[in-house]
């Protein structure tokens, strides 16, 4: 008897949050999806892990674009479409920026967040608020646009600081505020969501970081982030989803330039008129479509034109205080040697120490994710994957440790606190526990650089040019919005639509 | 508005289109494959291997130690001593996999000649049904495969003070004797005293070995708690008398032992006051009476039930006892499940529970909060207490 049907509309591979997502909103018209998992639980990285009997999450410092109930932003809203009921609980803060001579912390809501600013950098306050009003419009502009298209002329009309910034990085459109560099600094620490430094980061970017940490605040999952991932994965199921887990798919079928299904380390032929990858497509082009030689060169030319985006590296630290004992009183600390993110960017092509770290304590938002007594601290790093391609295996253990010793002791620095000395568990995540889990293309979690070369504006313009199979799409942070886990679902959500009306043409056709 | 000029603004979506466009042409048409990231994760976790018991050797009167080489010869994972490896033996038509620590040492793993791992395993005094057939069948040539380097029971320099006292009962030794080897080797940056708990002198297990490697930074105190008139060293049990006398000011406890051990540590433990994050227990093992456990519904205890397995669009349906496992009714019935500790809290067994009720050892309660809500279970933790019907992945 076999375990799969013979046919299936849509295979999904990968059930993390941009699968899953593709799965919802394909079962939701109605499609027969079998979703493919390597891992034994949905997720991917939105995940967690239990070490001494504690439930550790893994990835999620805050959750973007949901909203408040009766007034949802575009993820929250989507859950709530799909019947995802996700127990939300707000990030209280922005972030706390420490910084040479800075340590400042910041709160949602630009008039507030701009104030904060103003407090610290004097007289930046109509400067500060008027970068964020324009972050916002830019904001509001992406979001309709990525829903209805327009043509050029039209979009100047109606989306006319959209156009006219698009062209520019970051640091060219706040420059143009004539900030002091403080101010700056203050305005930058968002940066590490995206990993791409501010000189080469296309300003569309930028603002719509601002617009949706700073303008709405963050939340985070009450049971973590595998209680959406697992939300999701189960509300599929409901639908008539299959998901099978430990289903590591190794080949891609193709047949006249189509996808048409995919075989399994198992050795399960499966077939479906569309797949939708989430497997980077550098490993796909290379490694994963029957015939091989079917792959043409532009297949290549098209990944080898882009940079491959960050990695992680983390520490958790789960201690033996609760966080006001150990003077924790910030959820989320941006501690940076320097705010100069060129600087960052190159510091983070090796294997550490790190010069810009970001340390959540999540009990500051989820005050009951650890038993009694307890908190946890996860700090996290996000380097380039070159400086990690160079380290062999036998020496991953020794270099990890050095890193994250400097890392703990970096913090416990700032914290005033020895961290290392309220330990009850330490574990580090490496680029390396991200290859092992993910199976993700050199443990990249980013997708690729957010730079000026491969700016969101033209993904969008030129998403035909990188299409080389039919009935193939692909979800995950290697697709246009890029990385994150609210990006994540977008990404999916555009894969399934790409699917959807594809087969309303061919439907049309026929 | 204006950034830079109006015709430098509204080209801009022009410029970075083309900019792409051109990167794409610039680029080279020739796959790259090098992912040294992936490569490095499969030296340490390369999944089930194929293995051949290249040694069997008798330890103490009651043991033996298996090792095991890769059929392929080549190196074994990167691995930290006091993991463990499963290894599945093929029974009958069905697969039963055990976990069993590793008693050699990760240097000897990535030997250039003939890398190796060892386990040591004991037949216990009732009901050993793998480990009898590991003491009396298993013999060199005989192949195996298994999944080597698992488990969180191990020394973490971030963590762990630098002394260490181990605190071993029975076969409980294997993961120290793995520590005490790489010590020796000097590739593990530890002081290590073993406290070896045994009834008798015949039971110790190992004990050559760790003769062997005794050194400045490893001592091995053997205790005794039988009556054996001509024994010159420590008696009794490992009280927090005796674990105070061999313990530094500041020092990290590893346990690993039989369940009652670990009973009885706690408590000794408690007197000497050692803070939580100085204690560090090896899983608990399958519950050797499950009945036993406090909110175990009695009235289910002789039952046996019906699991209906779901596997993808398949179905089989499968009889359970409430006393054994699911993992053990599967395993049985000849459906293969992913196991690893067998004390919930690894993970691989998870499985979804759609419909009937379960017992769920509280020992071995691993799971994540949001599993819980939704029925997931681990399977070799939990035990069936009605008819079941649950999910399991397709192996």
């Amino acid at each position: 008897m076999n375990f799969y049907k013979d046919h299936y509309d849509v295979i999904v591979i990968g059930g993390a949050l941009a699968g899953l997502s593709a799965a919802l909103m394909l079962a939701d018209k109605g499609k027969d999806v079998l979703v493919l998992e390597r891992h034994n639980l949905p997720g991917g990285l939105a995940t967690s892990f239990v070490r001494g009997g504690v439930e550790i999450e893994a990835t999620l410092h805050e959750m973007m674009s949901i909203g408040d109930k009766g007034n949802r932003l575009k993820i929250g809203q989507f859950f709530d479409d799909m019947g995802v009921d996700i127990d939300w609980l707000d990030v209280p803060e922005a972030y706390h920026a420490s910084l040479p001579g800075i340590e400042v912390t910041l709160h949602p809501g630009f008039e507030r967040f701009a104030k904060e600013i103003d407090t610290a950098v004097p007289g930046t306050f109509r400067k500060v608020l008027s970068l964020m009003r324009l972050c916002h419009t830019v904001y509001d502009s992406v979001n309709e646009l990525s829903v209805h298209p327009m043509s050029k002329a039209k979009m100047l009309l109606k989306h006319e600081a959209f156009v006219k910034t698009a062209g520019y990085s970051a640091k060219e459109v706040i420059d143009s505020f004539g900030l002091p560099q403080k101010a700056v600094d203050l305005l930058s620490p968002y940066w590490i969501y995206v990993g791409n430094p501010l000189s080469t980061l296309p300003f569309t970017i930028f603002a719509v970081l601002m617009a949706d940490y700073v303008g709405y605040g963050s939340k985070v999952p009450k049971k973590l982030s595998h209680e959406m991932s697992l939300k999701m994965a189960e509300r599929a199921e409901a639908m008539g989803v299959q998901i099978e887990y430990r289903q590591h798919v190794e080949k891609i079928l193709v047949k006249d330039g189509a996808a048409c299904g995919v075989r399994t380390a198992r050795g399960d032929e499966i077939h479906a008129d569309y797949v939708i990858c989430s497997a980077y497509p550098n490993k796909v082009y290379a490694d994963m479509i029957e015939p091989a030689d079917a792959v043409p060169e532009r297949a290549f030319k098209v990944v080898n034109g882009r940079r491959i985006g960050l990695t992680a590296f983390t520490v958790f630290l789960l201690l033996d205080k609760p966080a006001e004992e150990l003077g924790i009183k910030d959820f989320n600390v941006f501690h940076g040697e320097t705010m100069d993110t060129d600087e960052i960017f190159r510091n983070y092509l090796g294997t550490g120490p790190y010069n810009y770290l970001t340390a959540i304590c999540l009990n500051l938002a989820n005050p009951g994710c650890t038993p009694e007594g307890t908190c946890i601290l996860s700090i996290t790093a996000l380097p380039r994957v070159d400086g990690w391609k160079k380290v062999k295996a036998e020496d991953v253990d020794r270099v990890k440790h050095e890193t994250a010793k400097s890392m703990a002791d970096a913090m416990s620095e700032y914290y005033g606190v020895n961290l290392l000395d309220h330990a009850l568990e330490v574990i580090i995540e490496t680029p390396v526990t991200v290859a092992h889990y993910t199976g993700m293309f050199n443990g990249c979690i980013y997708g690729y650089m957010h730079d000026m070369q491969d700016h969101i504006v033209a993904r969008l313009q030129t998403a035909e040019e990188e299409k080389i199979f039919s009935h193939l799409e692909f979800s995950g942070a290697h697709q246009i919005s890029g990385n994150g886990m609210g990006p994540a679902v977008t990404n999916g959500r555009k894969a399934a639509k790409n699917v959807l009306d594809d087969m309303e043409k061919e439907a049309a056709r026929a | 508005m204006k950034i830079k000029g109006f015709l430098k603004d509204v080209t801009g979506a022009s410029r970075v289109t083309k900019a792409r466009l051109s990167a794409f042409e610039a680029a080279s048409p020739v796959p790259d494959r090098t992912d040294p990231i992936a490569d490095a994760a499969r030296e340490w976790h390369p999944g089930r291997l194929d293995l051949v018991v290249t040694a069997v050797t008798p330890t103490g009167k009651t043991a033996k130690t298996l090792r095991l080489e890769r059929a392929d010869g080549k190196k074994l994972p990167i691995f930290y001593a006091g993991q463990y490896l499963v290894l599945d033996f093929a029974l009958d038509g069905a697969v039963v996999s055990r976990p069993y620590s590793i008693s050699s040492a990760p240097f000897e793993a990535r030997l250039q000649e003939h890398p190796f791992a060892e386990i040591t395993v004991r037949r216990p005094k009732s009901d050993g049904f793998i480990a009898d057939f590991v003491n009396d069948c298993v013999k060199v040539g005989d192949a195996f495969t298994g999944l080597v380097g698992c488990g969180q029971f191990f020394y973490e320099p971030l963590r762990d003070a630098k002394q260490v006292v181990a605190l071993a009962g029975g076969v409980g030794i294997t993961p120290f004797a793995a520590m005490a080897k790489e010590i020796a080797n000097g590739t593990l940056d530890m002081d290590l005293t073993i406290l070896y708990g045994s009834v008798s002198s015949d039971d110790i297990v190992l004990k050559e070995a760790l003769d062997a490697v005794s050194c400045e930074r490893v001592r091995v105190v053997h205790v005794l708690s039988g009556d054996e008139p001509d024994w010159q060293g420590e008696r009794g049990f490992l009280t927090a008398e005796l674990i105070k006398k061999y313990s530094a000011p500041d020092t990290t406890y590893f346990i690993c032992g039989p369940q009652a051990m670990y009973t009885f540590l706690r408590e000794e433990l408690k007197k000497l006051e050692v803070p939580a994050r100085r204690v560090r227990f090896e899983v608990f093992g399958q519950a050797k009476d499950i009945a036993a456990f406090e909110g175990f519904p009695q009235e289910v205890k002789d039952k046996t039930f019906s699991i209906t397995v779901r596997r993808g669009i398949r179905e089989d349906v499968i009889p359970a006892k409430a006393t054994e496992s699911i993992v053990t009714a599967l395993e049985r019935a000849g459906i293969r499940i992913e196991t690893g500790c067998r004390s919930g809290e690894c993970g691989f067994c998870r499985t979804k529970v759609i419909a009937g009720s379960v017992f769920v050892c509280p020992e071995n309660d691993g799971r994540r909060a949001a599993d819980k809500d939704f029925g997931y279970v681990h399977a070799c933790a939990a035990y069936p207490t009605s008819d079941l019907t649950i999910r399991i992945p397709i192996l």
